[in-house]
């Protein structure tokens, strides 16, 4: 048995994963030498940089050999990989743990944060978008025209401290823009990170309204800035599939409207996931700013505390991460496009 | 000339646009009269003045330190604009050649080009932005390089994209049987032809560094304090929101607003200018 016809014999999605898998390498190479040139680009020595004028010559000395700053540049990236791939990112020079430590015990706010705005962001821009193609003319129409212009102009930072001010500030409705849960209720026991997923867990009923209402305002403020660019690539994909022949044959079928709807979004289903992933890329970076504003307490306010504090080892490890979730997401992404397009093959 | 005078009627007969051109307007004026049009001087602090609300002496308030808003949304106009059109100007003269070279040539050393552009464009923009301008130095110089070197891949892959097409067009074929060499040929034969989408993409990249110059100064990463910045201010008003003080972080973010949608406006007219047939599908 040759192995093509092995290779045939795979499952279908398996044959898929595994020839998306080690283009991969390559990429996550590329991101670690980015981030070990991010530290070389410091006017000056960083570690003086990151210890100030006040540092003794052994404290340098010890921050260099930390760093990995001794022997050549090929030593020190080499130096650097091997530290990564153990999963050592450095120690952070403002709160003094270990990066990957900081990193992780942060990650499931910020992710919660994305997860939610996901969900409300494509609930959103899809329903517009197909209600603005079927009734040309109406509501939705001038809603999705209006919206699709204004959503792309408008700072995520300034949506946020709006909604504070109308929302928490004037109306009184919105809990306090101050972290994740109420400080006088205690945080669910951690199975998954998430607050509102462990409440459930749990059956904290308290901390799940708690988590809840403390999500409302940021998810809100990322759906508000980011759904006007989704909704009006979808409106332009849906639109093409709702012109094509075969809706039309459909509908001289008598098929019903919801079931026309239903087949035309199955066919615009590969291009709105390839803008799905990017959409991750788009809130990750919305999340920096957002959870300043709403001191969530996630990745984003550590890269932002790292950039205050000249906290170099933290802010590589940030950029790090950041750029490996977002290749993992559009490895994902790639093969879920792959298995909504039948006609491609493998 | 006759072109210009097109467009600008073509711009008159659509309310959008005109509403586009007249905010883009009001920005020229802004930046060139700034002196005239302040009532303040733009980084002076007024201790006694501090959160005064807006009155006939401060027509849109003062920020914590007492320093005029209206004066400074004036004056940070030159700040935001000087930033993104350097920015996306240095990304226009760079990505362009490289563009039209990387889709002229075929040939490995193309194709890496073209992975490092995919490379770079894989990361997230903001937090690229932040970490490279934390660590080169909070600047204004170094806010426009970071976002020129992050905009040039999009107009390389604009013109690349282009060149490609027209390469192998009969036209390319007859200028090299009549001895153009390859250099004529890619300027002067392939560029002019390849130029609208990437002019079209300038006015959108204009409205994208507005943006992101803001968000990089609202977290500390951009320019910093008394210079006067649309983002920088609203970061100023943020504390104080949550108090019920709303003038300062408001009149700042209106103003990135607009001037985004400005170009944003821009760019669609010209799109529809170009290419009619958009507009009717």
């Amino acid at each position: 048995m040759t192995f093509s016809t092995t290779w045939r014999r795979l499952p279908r999605t398996l044959r898929i994963v595994l020839t998306r898998l080690p283009m991969v390498v390559p990429q996550m190479l590329g991101v670690i030498f980015v981030t070990f040139m991010l530290v070389r680009l410091l006017p000056g020595d960083p570690a003086l940089l990151m210890l100030g004028n006040m540092a003794t010559p052994e404290s340098i000395a010890n921050l260099r050999e930390q760093l990995g700053l001794d022997g050549s540049p090929w030593q020190q990236f080499v130096h650097y990989l091997g530290g990564v791939l153990q999963g050592d990112l450095g120690v952070s020079l403002f709160t003094s743990n270990p990066v990957a430590v900081d990193l992780m015990e942060r990650a499931p706010a910020t992710l919660e944060l994305i997860f939610y705005a996901m969900i409300l962001t494509i609930l959103i821009a899809v329903a517009i978008a197909v209600l603005a193609v079927v009734r040309p003319g109406g509501i939705a129409d001038y809603i999705s025209r209006f919206y699709g212009m204004a959503a792309g102009a408008i700072p995520d930072f300034w949506v946020g401290l709006l909604l504070i001010f109308f929302l928490f500030s004037t109306l009184g409705i919105a809990a306090a823009p101050f972290g994740r849960i109420d400080p006088m209720i205690a945080a669910p026991p951690t199975v998954t990170g998430f607050y509102t997923f462990d409440a459930v867990i749990a059956g904290d009923f308290a901390a799940l309204r708690s988590a809840a209402g403390r999500l409302l305002l940021p998810v809100l403020t990322l759906t508000i800035v980011n759904a006007g660019a989704l909704m009006k690539m979808t409106k332009t994909t849906f639109a093409e599939i709702w012109r094509a022949d075969f809706i039309r044959h459909q509908r001289a079928s008598g098929l019903s409207q919801s079931r026309i709807v239903r087949n035309a979004l199955r066919n615009s289903l590969p291009p709105i996931i390839t803008l799905i992933g990017f959409l991750v890329g788009f809130l990750l970076g919305a999340a920096v700013l957002v959870e300043t504003i709403f001191s969530w307490g996630g990745l984003g306010q550590y890269a932002v505390q790292a950039v205050t504090y000249s906290d170099y080892p933290a802010l590589q490890g940030f950029v790090l991460v950041a750029a490996v979730f977002i290749l993992v997401v559009y490895l994902i992404v790639d093969i879920l496009y792959e298995l909504a397009d039948p006609r491609i093959q493998v | 000339m006759s072109q210009i005078r097109n467009f600008i009627t073509f711009i008159l007969s659509r309310p959008g646009a005109a509403f586009g051109l007249a905010l883009l307007l009001l920005q020229v004026v802004a930046i060139v009269f700034a002196p005239l049009l302040a009532t303040h001087a733009p980084t002076e602090a007024d201790p006694l003045a501090s959160l005064q609300p807006p009155s006939g002496a401060h027509w849109l308030g003062t920020d914590v330190s007492g320093m005029d808003i209206y004066s400074r949304i004036i004056y940070a106009t030159r700040v935001n604009l000087l930033i993104s059109i350097v920015a996306v100007a240095v990304a226009f003269v760079i990505g362009v050649p490289v563009g039209l070279v990387v889709g002229y040539y075929r040939g490995w050393a193309s194709t890496f080009v073209m992975r490092v552009f995919d490379f770079i464009q894989s990361f997230p923009v903001f937090v690229l932005g932040m970490a490279l301008v934390s660590v080169m130095g909070q600047e204004i110089w170094n806010v426009a390089i970071v976002l020129a070197v992050l905009f040039v891949p999009i107009f390389a892959r604009l013109i690349r994209a282009e060149a490609l097409s027209l390469r192998d067009r009969p036209f390319i074929a007859a200028a090299r049987c009549s001895g153009a060499t390859d250099g004529q040929i890619m300027f002067r034969h392939i560029l002019p032809n390849a130029l609208t989408p990437a002019i079209v993409q300038i006015s959108i990249s204009i409205g994208m560094a507005i943006l992101l110059t803001a968000g990089l100064s609202f977290i500390g990463a951009g320019v910093r304090m008394p210079l006067p910045e649309w983002g920088l201010m609203v970061s100023v008003g943020s504390q104080q929101m949550i108090l019920g003080v709303w003038w300062v972080a408001l009149f700042p973010g209106l103003a990135i607003v607009f001037s985004v949608l400005s170009f944003a406006l821009m760019a669609d007219a010209l799109r529809d200018y170009v290419d009619p047939r958009r507009e009717r599908a």
